[in-house]
């Protein structure tokens, strides 16, 4: 294959990183499939922009500003459309603790729009500060507070609301149905 | 507080990793590469960057007078284009730009303009009937021969018509009808999300967008593509497709295509766009002084041999699921190449390909060949 050093410069970068990306994406995506696939689509970008990343100040801010851009687009338009024919939580982690309650918030996480998850994610997961989390998102401070004060309360109120003994497992497919009910291009 | 719960709770998904990753770095860089050469930078940021088409759309209200024209009477546009010769041509770019590159294939043409060739237009001309008007978003959905999912384009207000027919903006592109049931965009690069151009520059966009779109030529005299390599002997059912080509100097050179047959299938779900199997894909370009093959790659079977006097690697592989076949030589004749065949039953090997049918034809493009299937 030729473009030796481009290649080889950018499977070095991306090998390193390439758990973290993972793992970023999962959180977005609460299911480990999909994960993989917008952690796909982040490289294949990241391949055309190499020069860009090369270029940045902080290479790994600017993955993960590509990262997250991907997830809130897709979100928008084409993974609306999949079904998950396996449904359920399949990827929870053997949990130790109350299952309910952690199935009630997971749901509640899930069911927030995309741009208010990837906030909570950028705050609460990445640990980024409120000007940090803005630059990624592309808007303002003041957006990522509101952001992050809707979502708390939206997720708040979802736990509030859950009928005693929590959802008890309620399919992912079926969660994801009723928060896009725009289908694809629903902003 | 339910922020901790939130933390605990992204912690404890991340942890799940599985160990098991479907990501595949070659897919990515293959992808990666002939989206280089496929760049609809253009078009696709109006998907990209809906954010800012509020405040695109604010700003162009008013700056360009309204006037849709009827929908496209006349002539149909072509249902296929020829992907061997380029279909359609600028007749007009702002002072200082030309034509940098361009794609043929059957289902749309694609071109890409700018300073020294640097894309700062990129234009997609799309066969009879690949294009439909969307209701609620108003907009135009486009699909294409070989590539999954659909271009989306947003409408955000009417533009001038163009050539007499009904046209729109998009935040960053320009859309009309050039024929009856055909469509092309004229695209250019947006605004990071949130960010306003600046209204002098909006304008001037627009003035351009029309004055290109207005000249556009379809089916005009143009230098044709030339291919640096010549496939002999193959039989008749075999057919190129998805052609992309640099242009330098005037000449078209064409460094990548696909040839596919009736057997080739397309795999929609592989990558992000999908990917041909039993089509071998052929790049092909003068070689970069320090052009070499990957050398070993552990998830790959690599071995070199020598075909027809040039040094060649051949590695087999598994890309999205799929057994890839791929040829890489560096150095042939001054020429770097490199083929890849998807699936699991090839109609013919990369090897076979090479060693019976190709024939290089170094570098000067004066030797290269408008009939690759000669």
């Amino acid at each position: 294959m030729v473009n030796r050093g481009r290649d080889a410069e950018y499977t070095e970068y991306v090998a390193a990183r390439l758990s973290s990306l993972r793992r970023l994406a999962a959180v977005l995506c609460d299911d480990w499939q999909r994960a993989d696939d917008l952690v796909q689509a982040t490289l294949i970008k990241l391949y055309v922009r190499w020069g860009r990343v090369r270029a940045a100040s902080h290479p790994d801010a600017y993955a993960r500003t590509v990262l997250v851009h991907e997830f809130i687009q897709e979100r928008r338009s084409l993974w609306v459309k999949r079904v998950s024919l396996t449904g359920g939580l399949a990827d929870s982690p053997a949990a130790a603790v109350d299952q309910d309650a952690v199935l009630d918030l997971r749901a509640a996480v899930a069911a927030l729009p995309a741009r208010q998850r990837a906030t909570l994610v950028l705050r609460f997961y990445c640990d980024l500060n409120v000007d940090q989390s803005a630059e990624i998102l592309g808007c303002s401070p003041g957006t990522v507070k509101s952001q992050t004060a809707r979502a708390l309360e939206a997720v708040r109120r979802a736990l509030g609301s859950a009928p005693a003994g929590g959802s008890g497992g309620r399919p992912a497919a079926a969660v994801e149905h009723q928060i896009y009910p725009g289908g694809p291009g629903h902003d | 507080m339910i922020e901790s719960q939130v933390r605990e709770l992204f912690t404890e998904i991340a942890d799940a990793e599985p160990a098991d990753s479907r990501v595949d770095l070659q897919f990515a860089r293959h992808r990666g590469r002939a989206r280089l050469r496929w760049r609809r930078a253009c078009v696709a940021g109006t998907s990209v960057l809906a954010a800012a088409a509020v405040a695109a759309l604010a700003l162009t209200t008013g700056l360009v007078r309204p006037g849709a024209g009827p929908p496209a009477a006349g002539p149909a546009a072509p249902r296929q284009f020829n992907p061997l010769v380029p279909n359609v041509s600028f007749g007009w770019l702002p002072a200082g730009e030309s034509l940098g590159q361009g794609g043929v294939r059957r289902t749309d043409v694609y071109l890409a303009a700018g300073p020294r060739g640097l894309p700062d237009w990129g234009l997609s001309v799309y066969a009879r009937g690949r294009c439909h008007l969307t209701g609620s978003p108003r907009g135009v959905k486009c699909s294409t021969e070989g590539q999954s999912g659909v271009s989306a384009m947003r409408f955000s207000e009417s533009a001038p018509a163009v050539g007499g027919h009904r046209a729109f903006w998009t935040d960053n592109s320009l859309v009309w009808q050039y024929a009856r049931d055909g469509w092309a965009a004229l695209g250019w690069p947006g605004y990071p999300a949130g960010v306003r151009p600046p209204r002098h520059e909006t304008v001037m966009r627009h003035r351009q967008a029309i004055k290109i779109a207005e000249h556009v030529r379809f089916g005009a005299t143009t230098p044709p593509i030339v291919f640096p390599a010549r496939l002999t002997g193959l039989t008749s059912q075999w057919r190129i497709s998805d052609v992309h080509y640099w242009a330098d100097s005037g000449v078209l050179g064409a460094d990548s295509y696909v040839l596919t047959t009736r057997a080739s299938r397309f795999f929609p779900h592989v990558g992000d766009l999908g990917v041909w199997a039993n089509a071998p894909y052929i790049d092909i370009h003068p070689a970069p002084r320090k052009a070499t093959c990957t050398p070993h790659d552990p998830a790959s079977q690599n071995t070199s041999e020598n075909i027809n006097g040039y040094r060649v690697v051949l590695k087999r592989l598994h890309i999205g699921g799929l057994p890839v076949q791929e040829l890489c030589g560096a150095h042939a004749d001054g020429l770097s190449f490199d083929i890849q065949v998807f699936g699991v039953h090839p109609t013919i090997d990369v090897t076979r390909l090479f060693r019976d049918h190709m024939r290089l034809l170094g570098t000067n493009p004066a030797n290269w060949t408008r009939n690759p299937l000669g």
